[in-house]
């Protein structure tokens, strides 16, 4: 990322060198002592507006915020906070929660919202169902829950629940992070009506979001791997002096920096609110999955039995990337939405529509 | 990470670019309505139309980045790229002019002399003077330094060439060639081959030039061999500084490996299985057209942050391997995914326009990876950049 990010990036490395990675667990599921040391350093609010009760700054300090937590698989909600559930509050003009107490989305599940009529004016709803693959579920102090809109009306409604009180499921994902289900039974909360385009930008944040924590993982999957193809000698040399090794690592290397660049590149798209956002959002959380595939394999056939270990490093970054790629909608869903949009403007017009994409 | 060398800054939005590209986009609309060109796929190969190169350089989209007093329109690499990637996406036949107008030109500008550059470049920009590449040899193909071409200096000063140069496209349509040749010994030690290798600029109707066709797996002659019996080339018809052909030849590489036909050789294959989603709604084909346009969209970015790294003066050599690893590799990708989820044989006799772009794909498949560096050559300059060699 650009420099004017660097500051950041060296203060949330800062506090990161405190916080080592760990495997979750049922007792231990999150980081909480790392989340208190971002919240005290005002990095819970970057990128939302000091006026709504964020620290202020840019897109770019956010996503830079995401990738450094990610690239140190780091166990808190800062990315849902920070790129999709503060965001889109306050654009939806909904007050955001204390930056300091983790919020975090929940786009999934069998959610319907109805009109309240508990007295307090209007932008009040009933949630009825159940939110799952919440991410942070049990851990989030707010969910930033996208309902069903009532009957009859287009869209969706995007309402903030205090979870205090509603007991989350202890489903996890690849990498022990809670995507448990929250069963809302009638919760009366503020929410705010959300066109259908509104809505899917909702969960194209979502899905970028991921892209993002994903292409600052696998850059840092790379480099471990290059670092331990240096170290670790066999038949007198270092790996990375062997061919086969070399070829596996450049490998690796193309398909980071490709996923890297098209990441910025929708992220940049995102920044300058262009339509399409949902579309290069989709590009880039397809072709990031596809980058799993190939650079987590690769990278435990160079690390060899260690790296297939619970006491070594790689799996915090490997088994994540495994769980960010399903997450947010699945590399299928967004293929065939984005092949849906190619097509949409004409069969002969496919290539004008992909160089709008970004 | 330790992979800074491979990593570009992001291509700044070019409104200048998307401008041109609408103006080709219309151009190319009319000369397919006008019938004077018919879509076919890998055509900066096999797509040899001086006229149609001619009406581009009318237009000013040849020599687009370079100084106008050479001919050039002195406009960005950016538009350049845009002008590209339409001529590619369309599938119209540029391959005349490419290799001039891609590598040829540029290297002219910044080696050739005065009198080279003035007399040459200017017909480049017009679309009236084509260029091969004289690099690969019969017993040289990736151990490139170790060719046997050589130009011996007579007592007039001319270099007296011998050898035989192959995959020389479209050498029979071509003017003249830039031809790497040893003129001095190699030095000592495991680089020491890179020394004594010369660039010479050789009018390919010299006598003692002949030119032979190599057929590829389709029949099409694009290939030749060209090989030169005693040929004398004019003393001041060297490229640059005898000697440093190696360096030369190195930043050349830059432009040949990091254009958009490195990645979008099959798009007109992607287009038709486009048109073929489009009709069946079928889901498992929107798929792989959303799946394969994403990593269309990836390689895109990439190429464009070297277009932009070329604006700035940079020669980023090392990540323009990288597209060259990763575009053709998708360009060979396009042909086994599409075929996966349509019904529909390949054949260059095909009723179906999908399935004749199929099989033309499938005949040019294997030259994508070998073409201007092999993949392995590719990966193991990439691995240079990760720091292992």
């Amino acid at each position: 990322m650009a420099s004017d990010q660097d500051l950041v990036v060296e203060t949330v490395r800062e506090i990161l060198t405190g916080h080592e990675p760990f495997v979750l667990t049922a007792e231990r599921p999150w980081d909480e002592g790392l989340w208190s040391a971002l919240a005290e350093a005002g990095l819970t609010g970057v990128g939302l507006p000091e006026e709504a009760g964020g620290s202020g700054g840019e897109l770019a300090d956010a996503v830079a915020i995401v990738r450094t937590l990610a690239s140190g698989a780091a166990a808190v909600p800062v990315a849902e906070q920070l790129l999709v559930a503060g965001p889109a509050l306050v654009a939806a003009d909904l007050d955001l929660p204390s930056p300091e107490e983790p919020l975090t989305v929940a786009v999934d599940g069998t959610v319907s919202a109805e009109p309240s009529d508990d007295g307090d004016g209007p932008g009040r709803f009933v949630l009825t169902g159940t939110a799952t693959d919440v991410p942070w579920a049990g851990v989030a102090k707010h969910v930033a829950v996208l309902a069903a809109a009532p009957p009859g009306i287009e869209g969706a409604v995007l309402a903030v629940v205090d979870v205090s009180g509603l007991a989350a499921s202890s489903a996890v994902n690849l990498a022990g992070e809670p995507r448990g289900s929250l069963v809302l039974d009638g919760v009366g909360v503020p929410g705010a009506l959300l066109t259908p385009a509104q809505a899917a930008h909702v969960r194209a944040r979502y899905a970028l979001t991921r892209a993002v924590q994903i292409s600052a993982a696998l850059e840092q999957v790379l480099a471990w791997t290059v670092q331990y193809a240096g170290e670790r000698q066999q038949f007198g040399r270092p790996l990375g002096k062997f061919q086969a090794i070399q070829m596996e690592l450049a490998q690796m290397a193309g398909e980071v920096t490709s996923t890297t660049a098209l990441v910025d590149a929708a992220v940049q798209a995102l920044g300058r609110g262009e339509a399409t956002v949902a579309l290069a959002a989709a590009a880039a959380k397809v072709r990031a999955g596809e980058a799993v595939e190939r650079v987590a394999k690769l990278a435990h056939q160079v690390h060899g039995a260690i790296g297939f270990t619970q006491e070594y490093r790689l799996h915090h970054l490997t088994r994540r990337c495994w769980s960010w790629r399903d997450e947010a909608g699945t590399e299928l869903a967004w293929s065939r939405l984005l092949g849906e949009a190619l097509v949409a403007a004409g069969p002969d017009d496919v290539w004008p529509a992909v160089t709008a994409v970004v | 990470m330790s992979s800074n060398q491979l990593t570009l800054a992001p291509a700044p939005p070019s409104e200048a670019a998307e401008r041109v590209r609408l103006e080709v986009r219309e151009f190319l609309a009319q000369e397919l309505a006008a019938g004077t060109f018919s879509t076919h796929v890998d055509t900066w190969l096999s797509g040899v139309d001086p006229e149609f190169s001619r009406k581009l350089g009318a237009r000013g989209w040849l020599g687009m980045t370079w100084p106008k007093e050479y001919g050039g329109h002195e406009r960005t690499a950016m538009e350049r790229y845009a002008v590209t990637e339409e001529l590619l996406a369309a599938g119209a036949p540029v391959a005349a002019h490419w290799i001039a107008d891609r590598q040829s030109g540029p290297n002219l500008l910044r080696y050739g002399t005065e009198a080279q550059r003035k007399e040459i470049l200017p017909r480049i920009a017009a679309g009236e003077c084509y260029f091969v590449i004289g690099m690969s040899e019969p017993d040289s193909g990736s151990d490139l330094a170790s060719i046997r071409t050589r130009g011996t200096r007579n007592a007039d000063g001319d270099f007296v060439v011998n050898g035989a140069k192959v995959w020389t496209s479209n050498a029979h349509h071509s003017h003249y060639g830039i031809v790497l040749v040893r003129t001095g010994p190699p030095g000592e030690g495991p680089r020491g081959k890179h020394q004594g290798l010369t660039q010479l600029l050789v009018d390919l109707s010299l006598p003692g030039i002949s030119i032979n066709p190599i057929r590829i797996l389709d029949g099409g002659h694009h290939f030749n061999e060209v090989v030169f019996d005693d040929v004398v080339v004019p003393g001041d018809m060297l490229l640059g500084t005898e000697g440093a052909g190696w360096h030369q030849v190195t930043a050349e590489l830059a432009f040949e490996r990091s254009g958009p036909e490195r990645f979008l050789s099959t798009w007109p294959l992607l287009a038709e299985f486009g048109r073929r989603a489009a009709a069946t709604g079928d889901p498992a084909q929107l798929a792989v057209l959303g799946r394969l346009s994403s990593r269309a969209l990836a390689l895109r970015q990439l190429s464009l942050r070297i277009a932009a790294a070329l604006d700035r003066g940079e020669l980023p050599d090392i990540p323009a391997a990288l597209v060259k690893d990763m575009g053709t590799t998708f360009e060979q990708d396009v042909v086994d995914e599409v075929r996966r989820v349509v019904d529909v044989p390949a054949s260059l006799d095909s009723p179906d326009p999908l399935g004749r772009a199929l099989a033309e794909s499938q005949l040019h498949a294997p030259g994508y990876t070998l073409r201007g560096g092999t993949n392995e050559i590719l990966k193991g300059i990439v691995a240079r950049g990760l720091g292992l060699r």
